[in-house]
């Protein structure tokens, strides 16, 4: 879990099996937000200023969420928003995924984090969160399949987030 | 000294709406999350930070920062970075 001590610094200890559990979900979480590969016809200018993004959302639920329309009412804006916008934020999602595991790669058993991998966990706890609450189709009401194996990595990952919110906020 | 560009008339007077960032309510991001997001990025108080996020968990949906389009959308890039559901329209 994540905590403060006394003279501000933000820590962290996990068991290694944890540690094994959070590496699998955040290598698998990457493998879904890389940059897909590109079309051969990819207009070279466009793509050297990160505007050849994709126009469509994504079929996938999980993506969808992560990347949703930025306009409700206006599909060119939201085609136009997500092309010059969309390589940009998975790139962020990706490099956050390697801060976070370069962290958890040292063999000390409480790590202290700097406020660069702070914001990464941050950011990677909640994309973990939201893939799985998509896949596990998460509401405010009842769930669906409680016994459902994955909904104890989810409740862990919220709580695991928790104690972070609160050694930092 | 340059010279200014020649005014040219806006067709419509649309343009003086100003444009909105709105959040909307979903069943997975923490409430704690969300108010911490609102701080960190707007600058906002606790408080204040706090109503939104209430607002967005009771009213569905709130405004969370008013301005051009063109800083709306980064608002709006803002929040999916932190992975907040976010939208923008004209505000009329």
């Amino acid at each position: 879990m994540f905590k403060r001590s006394l003279t501000g610094r933000v820590t962290l200890r996990l068991e290694e099996f944890e540690k094994n559990v959070l590496q699998d979900f955040i290598r698998e979480f990457a493998n879904l937000v890389a940059v897909p590969d590109e079309p051969a016809e990819t207009d070279p200018l466009a793509r050297m200023l990160g505007m050849n993004g994709p126009t469509e959302i994504s079929d996938d639920p999980a993506l969808a969420r992560l990347f949703p329309h930025a306009y409700l009412d206006d599909a060119e804006a939201a085609a136009d928003f997500r092309r010059y916008t969309e390589p940009e934020l998975r790139g962020v999602k990706v490099k956050a995924t390697q801060t976070v595991l370069e962290s958890m790669a040292l063999e000390a058993e409480k790590i202290t984090l700097s406020n660069v991998e702070q914001l990464a966990w941050l950011q990677v706890l909640n994309d973990l969160r939201l893939v799985l609450g998509v896949r596990l189709n998460i509401t405010d009401g009842e769930r669906e399949d409680p016994d459902e194996p994955l909904f104890q990595v989810y409740d862990w990952l919220t709580w695991l987030q928790g104690t972070l919110i609160d050694s930092i906020a | 000294m340059s010279v200014a560009p020649v005014e040219v008339a806006e067709p419509t007077v649309l343009t003086d709406y100003p444009w909105i960032t709105l959040v909307w309510n979903d069943p997975i991001n923490l409430m704690t999350y969300v108010t911490y997001v609102f701080q960190n990025y707007f600058g906002y108080d606790k408080a204040k930070a706090e109503a939104l996020m209430l607002d967005v968990h009771h009213k569905g949906r709130a405004v969370v920062s008013t301005g051009s389009r063109e800083e709306m959308e980064i608002d709006v890039k803002a929040m999916h970075s932190y992975g907040l559901w976010a939208t923008l329209q004209q505000d009329k």
